[in-house]
């Protein structure tokens, strides 16, 4: 009788948890009644990557906040690079300081308000106002409006003013409405937003008064799934109708009829920035540009594009792809082990005690590396060269923490911050070097300084003409590269997985746009 | 008295416990002796990346495939048998020796370190282990050694209370006033007298307690609070392809069964030591 029941319960138990097995009923209620609905899972939108909410102004929130179709910039970044017109009708640049932008007519905030050009400057005077990046990068001395006119006088020339006024933080809303404390910002895109929780979930509905047409899905949920396990498992379920920032390990999960992928190379670059603050304790090491060179040589960038990204990617020279003319030209180590190793070996590092680590004056060749999780390639890319850096002798301790960007901030606490940014998102060279390598960068958390690179950016900065700025691009690429102070790995191949009844959602190479009015789901 | 039949019946049932308990050594010690020569008998490099051989399905050559970096799979398996199975003996053998002094003393003498020790128990009891372990380990940070801390600041406590209990119980012993008649100083007492008679109880929780150490430790490693990457140890190495679950599955599968038959082998084990020293079980000694 006992063995009965314990069979039974045993049953039961199976029974229970194959019952969890099953398909989920709640299924996005696109399939329905009439109302169309669609949810969306992204792995980077939370407080690690400073996209804590939609709010342009703050930090990198203005990303969700474009991304999701909820704001609007006047300029628009086509996939080769060049500006296109969006909320504004025209723009021109009266000289070297002074800018006429004409916005468009018919642009309405998605509450019924008409958006012009006293509109755009309250938005523009209350962004330089709290942003730190924008206002270093906008330089905007004085604004005027007239009625759909606005003009911008610059404090000194700003030859990308256009193009960073399409960066996210350049998205308009209303600043009537101002920031709301749910954080339910009101733009011009075709969605509105209902609810923004932090790291878990945003709620649009579409803007029923869209000045560019009409939006065809009802409802869009967009949901922050930070591991790529569930969100893959998610978008098989049918609980997410696309997905972003799927791993490549999941990708022949959907390499079916069933999904269909939307793929664009981009500019999204992963790549390294060395520690040079004196009073971090790795800098005898990172201070050494034979180190710096051997670490440049010692990590195996085709590999880690071929088999860890599956071929989708591609290796990077510089900081911009080549696709660009600003990408052209530049030079830099390949992988060698084998002169890495010689490297070393002249510059006095040595593996005294046959541990395979190489010292030199009782200082142990070992480098702590940065990192972080959301962006599913860079731990891969941490243990990839972790152990090809162990082959020439050099010992990488991987720190990865969605808290990278509190730790960068500690000029103690790392030697290599490693990260994916895309580099030439508008289009243009210049936001890179001023956000990332020289002394005014709110992001050189390395501490790096070279008199060079300080001249040829203000060169740059002052330049209007693009095959002018281009050249000087590829200079100050150049300059960094024979420093070996920053390591550009590879480029992604962006992909946004859907399933196959969802059209409309297309990857674009500046990593902006994903809904749009186009969005649809049957 | 016991009938010559019950006697017989207690006879079979031992020597039954005998043959059980030395099959279960047999295997633990193949194991320990797997864990401690692992370095010798991997047929590849466990830590050597070779991106050409990524994700290769169980074949002849690697026989469990291998990870997405071209590592062996089986060879990190053996090899994170000695992080897994060395950690947890050492995390058993802190606690249990040092759990053991605790509550020994505390039963013996009473008193106030008596209430404090067994309050601060209290206080470790009171919370759920694992989520204890996970905020010392997050205070501490990664590594095996720490996530070996973590655990033992957490399970010593079950070694006090049982040592305590059962020294509580000896300490009004005849044989034990006894000696104190004989003049033996507390050292003695406790050395000679208490310990030997309490250490049957304490061995068998420690056995039972290896299996669930090894659990605890491979959770916290899979977590990312034990164990950091490239170290080969089962958590960490199931962690690291739970990714790839759906689509290679042997990258989770090798080190989940390694420490599926690991804890079940100890827990057998433990079992089988509880049935031997069952005074139940003695009759026919």
């Amino acid at each position: 009788m006992k063995k009965i029941l314990a069979i039974l319960l045993v049953l039961c138990f199976a029974l229970s948890l194959l019952s969890g097995c099953g398909g989920d009923t709640k299924k996005p209620a696109a399939d329905s009644g009439k109302k169309k609905t669609f949810v969306f899972g992204d792995t980077t939108f939370n407080a690690e990557n400073e996209e804590p909410n939609i709010d342009p102004h703050y930090a990198y929130s203005g990303w969700p906040c474009i991304r999701y179709g909820v704001g609007e910039t006047l300029m628009k970044i086509a996939d080769d690079g060049t500006l296109q017109p969006w909320l504004a009708k025209s723009v021109v640049n009266v000289n070297e300081t002074t800018w006429e932008i004409v916005i468009k007519d018919a642009v309405r905030f998605s509450n019924g308000k008409k958006c012009d050009a006293a509109a755009v400057k309250a938005c523009f005077e209350h962004l330089i106002k709290v942003h730190e990046r924008a206002a270093g990068n906008l330089k905007i001395a004085s604004m005027k409006a007239d009625g759909q006119k606005l003009t911008i006088v610059t404090s000194e020339p700003n030859p990308i003013l256009m193009n960073y006024l399409s960066e996210a933080y350049g998205c308009i809303i209303d600043m009537e409405v101002g920031i709301p404390k749910n954080g339910c910002v009101v733009g011009t895109g075709p969605f509105v937003a209902t609810e923004v929780v932090t790291d878990n979930h945003v709620k649009l509905v579409k803007n029923a008064n869209y000045w560019d047409g009409k939006v065809k899905v009802d409802e869009v949920t967009v949901r922050t799934i930070s591991n790529g396990d569930t969100l893959a498992m998610a978008l098989q379920s049918g609980e997410i109708n696309a997905a972003y920032g799927m791993a490549y390990a999941s990708y022949p999960l959907f390499e079916n009829d069933k999904f269909k992928f939307s793929s664009i190379q981009t500019s999204r670059c992963f790549w390294g920035m060395v520690n040079f603050h004196k009073e971090n304790p790795g800098y005898a090491i990172m201070s050494d540009p034979a180190v710096r060179k051997a670490i440049a040589m010692g990590i195996n960038k085709k590999g880690f594009v071929d088999v860890l990204l599956k071929g989708y990617g591609y290796t990077a020279t510089g900081a911009f792809p080549d696709s660009f003319a600003f990408g052209k030209g530049v030079k830099t180590v390949s992988y060698d082990p084998a002169q890495a190793k010689k490297i070393l070996q002249d510059a006095g590092w040595v593996d005294t005690d046959g541990d395979g680590i190489r010292e030199k004056n009782g200082v142990k060749l070992s480098i702590r590396w940065l990192t972080y999780p959301s962006r599913q390639e860079l731990p891969l890319l941490a243990e990839s060269a972790q152990a090809t850096l162990k082959d020439i002798g050099i010992d990488v301790q991987i720190n990865n923490t969605k808290n990278h960007n509190k730790v960068r901030k500690d000029p103690k606490a790392w030697d290599i911050w490693v990260s994916a940014n895309v580099n030439a998102g508008l289009g243009d060279p210049q936001n890179f070097f001023d956000t990332y390598c020289l002394d005014s960068s709110v992001k050189n958390s390395g501490g790096h300084h070279s008199d060079r690179l300080e001249k040829l950016a203000v060169q740059l900065r002052g330049t209007f003409d693009p095959a002018e700025r281009a050249r000087i691009a590829v200079q100050m690429q150049q300059e960094l590269l024979d420093d070996n102070s920053y390591i550009f790995c590879s480029f992604l191949r962006m992909s946004m997985i859907m399933q196959s009844k969802v059209s409309g959602l297309t990857a674009h190479t500046c990593d902006f746009y994903e809904m749009t009015k186009d969005l649809d789901i049957n | 008295m016991n009938s010559p039949i019950t006697i017989r019946v207690q006879k079979v049932k031992k020597n039954r416990i005998r043959e059980r308990l030395f099959i279960f050594l047999i295997l633990v010690v193949i194991l320990l002796l797997v864990s401690f020569f692992a370095d010798k008998i991997v047929p590849y490099a466990p830590y050597a990346q070779n991106l050409s051989l990524s994700r290769q399905p169980p074949s002849a050559a690697h026989w469990m495939g291998t990870d997405q970096y071209g590592r062996d799979v089986f060879s990190r398996v053996i090899v994170g048998a000695q992080a897994s199975v060395f950690s947890t003996l050492i995390l058993v053998g802190v606690i249990s020796v040092f759990g053991t002094a605790a509550g020994t003393l505390c039963g013996y003498f009473g008193g106030r370190t008596d209430s404090v020790v067994m309050r601060v128990s209290d206080v470790c009891l009171a919370f759920p282990g694992l989520v204890f372990a996970l905020a010392i380990a997050a205070l501490l940070g990664g590594g095996i050694s720490n996530a070996v801390i973590a655990l033992a600041v957490i399970s010593w406590p079950k070694y006090a209370r049982v040592a305590r209990g059962q020294t509580l119980a000896l300490k009004n012993s005849d044989f034990i006033a006894a000696a104190r008649l004989a003049g033996d100083t507390s050292a003695q007492m406790i050395l000679r007298h208490i310990l030997p008679n309490i250490l049957g109880p304490i061995l068998v929780t420690a056995m039972l307690d290896i299996g669930t150490m090894m659990m605890e430790l491979a959770g916290l490693s899979f977590l990312g609070l034990g164990a950091q990457p490239p170290m080969a140890e089962w958590g960490n190495m199931m962690s690291g392809g739970r990714s790839m679950l759906q689509t290679y599955p042997w990258l989770v599968l090798s080190p989940g069964v390694a420490i599926f038959l690991t804890v079940v082998t100890f827990n057998l084990l433990g079992d089988t030591v509880r049935d031997y020293l069952d005074p139940k079980n003695a009759g026919s000694q």
